[in-house]
């Protein structure tokens, strides 16, 4: 007889697999999501000057309406329910993207935009961003993000509005800071420190400059 | 005392027309090979849906992974050791093939759980280095450990065909915890 050890252990794997892979299934999202979606939509937007609640368009040079590739550019806006920003830039037939509310909650989503304008971006933390690139002007889509679905509209940014990044390291802590400067001046931002995601200090949009516990930085425009 | 695993049992001789039968290295790479793709086309057709399990007393599925992984590192370690007590190129006690067998299979159940959640949660995502060989690493590594496990059931194999196979199964495994757990403490922090 042919030893069955071996046989009963990838049996026994497969089993275990399949068993968590059915309860996440039928579990389905509810389990991550419910203790913090309370708490989002009684946003108050941390420290901000601009006026907010209405995104004033962007003047868009040359909507280029080729098929074939999809034009590099970054977009900007907030979801519809206004408690987050959600900003993409595309180079090259790739997307980077952010999405964040300004207090904890923010996801940086990468992935391809096909050539119709689509794009599907996921994050490590696991984000979902589905968006569809409108006349090359603006981008309509939805953020899925801890269980709960967002739909946003990101107009064409030009700089300094965009998707900004910077990362440092001050007195021993990682610091990790993403902002989204919408075209009305607006801005969205979070700084994680070593992991803890708090609200971000306003950033100078022209020069990317920004204070950071006492630590002068310069963010970066993102590319993918 | 020790003993080879890939010695014929006496009572049992396999019939002499079996014994150069392809099937027997064929079967165990065909099975492999599917294990591997059909591991990266699911992870590359289904949408990533972010969520899944947790477990209490984590504060993310990150940290969860992340000590599960460790802890079938740890036993991958065991593996190794337990081998070389098998082959007897370490002095080992009687039931170092026991502690080998065992070892390995918690080593084995333990990383389930971390892949179902990379493949339903995440993905196979290819946006930077370290994601896309952590990617493929993890196809190839439940795939050559199924080979592994077949080859197993065979007798008079090659002398070096399990270590070998072994060894690619540790390396991979060693491989997929650089680019995973190691990465999340090293950025995280090692916390649970």
């Amino acid at each position: 007889m042919k030893r069955p050890g071996p046989l009963l252990t990838l049996l026994a794997g497969l089993v275990l697999g399949l068993f968590m892979l059915t309860l996440n299934v039928t579990s389905g999202t509810k389990t991550a999501s419910s203790s913090y979606s309370e708490a989002s939509p009684a946003a108050s937007p941390s420290p901000k000057k601009s006026a907010p609640a209405s995104p004033t368009p962007t003047v868009t040079p040359s909507p280029t309406p080729s098929k074939s590739a999809v034009p590099n550019a970054s977009y900007a806006g907030r979801t519809d329910d206004d408690t987050a920003s959600v900003a993409v830039t595309i180079r090259d037939g790739k997307a980077v993207a952010y999405f964040c509310d300004g207090r904890y909650k923010e996801a940086w989503l990468r992935g391809p935009v096909a050539d119709d304008g689509t794009m599907k971006l996921t994050a490590p933390n696991g984000a979902v961003l589905d968006g569809k690139l409108q006349q090359g002007t603006k981008i309509r889509g939805t953020v899925k993000d801890e269980g709960r679905k967002y739909a946003f509209t990101a107009d064409k940014a030009v700089k300094p509005s965009g998707l900004w990044r910077a990362t440092a390291k001050v007195r021993g802590a990682k610091i990790d800071g993403g902002w989204i400067v919408l075209p009305n001046g607006r801005q969205t931002g979070i700084v994680t420190r070593d992991g803890k995601a708090a609200a971000a200090p306003r950033i100078d949009p022209e020069t990317g400059a920004v204070t950071v516990d006492g630590q002068q930085l310069t963010a970066q425009p993102v590319t993918p | 005392m020790t003993a080879d695993p890939n010695a014929a049992t006496q009572a049992f001789p396999p019939p002499p027309h079996r014994r150069d039968s392809p099937a027997r290295y064929l079967v165990p790479a065909l099975v492999a090979a599917a294990v591997a793709v059909g591991l990266g086309v699911y992870g590359k057709v289904h949408d990533p849906t972010g969520t899944a399990f947790n477990l209490a007393g984590f504060s993310s599925t990150g940290a969860v992974k992340s000590w599960l992984a460790t802890t079938a590192f740890f036993f991958a370690l065991v593996q190794v050791v337990s081998a070389f007590m098998v082959y007897g190129k370490l002095p080992g006690p009687s039931w170092s093939a026991t502690l080998h067998r065992w070892s390995g299979r918690i080593a084995f159940l333990v990383a389930v759980p971390v892949a179902v959640h990379c493949l339903y949660a995440f993905g196979y995502q290819t946006y930077s280095t370290r994601v896309m060989w952590h990617s493929a690493l993890g196809c190839l590594f439940f795939g050559a450990f199924s080979a592994k496990m077949l080859l197993l059931r065979s007798e008079r194999l090659p002398g070096w065909l399990l270590p070998l196979v072994g060894g690619l199964v540790f390396t991979g495994l060693t491989l997929l915890w650089l680019t995973s757990a190691l990465w999340f403490f090293r950025t995280f922090g090692v916390s649970t």
